[in-house]
């Protein structure tokens, strides 16, 4: 009986301590980031071109700092993620975080004061939040929602919902219509030629 | 012997439900078709997340996504759409694509280096303004009154203080008579008809049998077409097209440019962006009279993230 209640009391310990620490406030943590973009986009001593890859850097420092990138490559390769060896794994987070730096890259480069609000953060789950967010210019209003994982105590982002799509869901869908067909070094091969094109 | 039974048994079920996977109800989604090797790889990463060494060594884990696609009941509906026009919709496509690059793009940049901002603005203010039939009906079929009114003021208020529909006084905050966002097509996905498959149309682009209903009902809806002659009509939809395009050009290459296959890439944004219309405007009809998110309909999130 004395053994039963030693497991029993051990199994609350570790119940009582899986207990995922309190990482504080999602909306606040983006809302931070968001900032530093901001910040450093708008700096007024950088300037020009030979700045902008001052820039660059620095919001690589950035987006390792706000996004989860090995939750976000495995949410975007969703079950095909188990096909990949380790080695293809390491190399498909870094073409893709290549691929959004191409795609997005100059797009936060050319932030020019627009508003951006933050006003809402609902819950999905006990460590994941979605923090919502519009950005404002002057002829339109785009909802941007970012989806956050609290990853070992900081919370960090794993899918951005622009005007309601999905970046996650829409990689999600081109890559699985090509690893339908074709094998993961495929993939890695069509990354390859994306990212040193143009 | 009973006694011995009974303790293995209380073990078990604390045991069982001291397993993380079943710690949180969201994880029933976990699906047992996986491998068991999955399964035992999932336990230990959960049990000591310090410890799992590489992330990237971690198998990708079904329970852990919480988008759409891991809620069964959507599934079905949504994972994809029918393609199967898909080598005809390619070559639509690439004309689309065209169409934008060689005429549509260059003559918007013209027009916006003459135009300045404000006036595009009005221009986009005043036809969306004339939209005004198609949204209203909308609303009035959905059973959305207070979104009937709503477009019925702005109409109102627009034409006759926004001078002819130039300026937006209405979405101003005090009076904060927001555009209902709503079409025939929407209308019908609120009354329970499915997407179906996917159609490029030349020039309107992504489109489905049932959005195509609002291409058909602008037709009738939209006052420009009762233009004549012809020629007037065209030339007043080409300057809401072109006006359009010049308050916006940079989006459609910034999608493109990001896509690893940019035809998948649009139709899967197309898809998502529909789904997520209907859903919160379903959210409202549910809910009338009241704010959506007091109904709780199948999938809370959706709804939630849909508003």
């Amino acid at each position: 009986m004395k053994k039963h209640f030693i497991r029993l009391f051990a199994i609350f310990v570790i119940l009582i301590f899986s207990v995922p620490v309190y990482a504080g406030a999602p909306l606040d943590s983006v809302k931070k980031c968001v900032n530093e973009v901001i910040g450093i986009v708008g700096n007024p001593k950088l300037k020009g071109e030979a700045a902008k890859e001052i820039k660059k850097e620095k919001l690589r420092v950035l987006y390792k700092e706000m996004f989860d990138e090995i939750e976000f490559s495995k949410r975007t390769l969703a079950r095909n993620w188990n096909k990949f060896t380790p080695d293809q794994r390491k190399e498909f987070v870094n073409l893709f975080e290549q691929v959004l730096e191409k795609a997005y890259g100059d797009k936060v480069l050319s932030y020019t004061n627009e508003k951006v609000e933050f006003y809402k953060e609902s819950k999905l789950s006990d460590d994941q939040f979605e923090v919502q967010s519009k950005i404002i210019t002057s002829s339109k209003e785009v909802p941007v929602f970012y989806r956050v994982i609290n990853s070992n105590g900081k919370w960090k982002v794993y899918d951005v919902v622009v005007e309601n799509v999905s970046l996650v869901q829409n990689y999600r869908t081109q890559f699985n219509d090509i690893l339908a067909k074709d094998n993961p070094a495929k993939l890695l091969e069509i990354l390859r030629k994306k990212v040193s094109t143009h | 012997m009973k006694n011995i039974l009974a303790s293995v048994i209380g073990v078990m079920f604390f045991v069982i439900a001291a397993c993380p996977c079943n710690a949180d109800p969201s994880n029933d989604t976990l699906s047992f078709s996986q491998p068991p090797t999955t399964f035992k790889l999932v336990l230990s990463a959960k049990e000591n997340p310090e410890k799992a060494a590489n992330p990237l060594d971690e198998d990708y884990q079904e329970d852990e996504n919480l988008d759409e696609y891991a809620n069964n009941e959507i599934k079905e509906e949504r994972v994809d759409i029918a393609d199967p026009l898909e080598s005809v919709n390619r070559v639509t496509h690439q004309f689309n694509d065209k169409l934008y690059f060689w005429a549509v793009k260059p003559v918007a940049q013209g027009y916006k280096e003459v135009v300045p901002e404000s006036a595009r603005i009005s221009v986009k203010n005043f036809f969306s303004n004339l939209g005004f039939p198609a949204r209203f009906l909308s609303c009035l079929l959905q059973a959305d009154l207070s979104g009937a009114a709503t477009e019925a003021g702005r109409f109102t208020i627009n034409t006759v203080w926004g001078i002819g529909g130039l300026l937006d006084p209405s979405s101003g905050k005090e009076l904060n008579l927001q555009e209902q966002n709503t079409d025939l097509g929407q209308t019908l996905g609120v009354w329970g008809i499915g997407q179906g498959f996917y159609i490029v149309w030349p020039v309107f682009g992504p489109s489905t049998p049932r959005d195509t209903v609002s291409i058909a009902g602008n037709y009738f809806l939209d006052p420009v077409a009762y233009l004549n002659p012809w020629s007037a009509r065209m030339g007043v939809n080409v300057l809401d097209k072109v006006n359009a395009a010049s308050l916006r050009i940079g989006d459609y290459e910034a999608l493109k440019d990001a896509a690893v296959d940019p035809y998948v890439a649009f139709r899967d944004a197309y898809v998502q962006y529909r789904y997520k219309r209907v859903k919160a405007r379903q959210a409202k009809w549910s809910s009338s009279p009241g704010p959506a998110e007091t109904s709780v309909p199948a999938n809370p999130e959706s709804s939630k993230r849909g508003q």
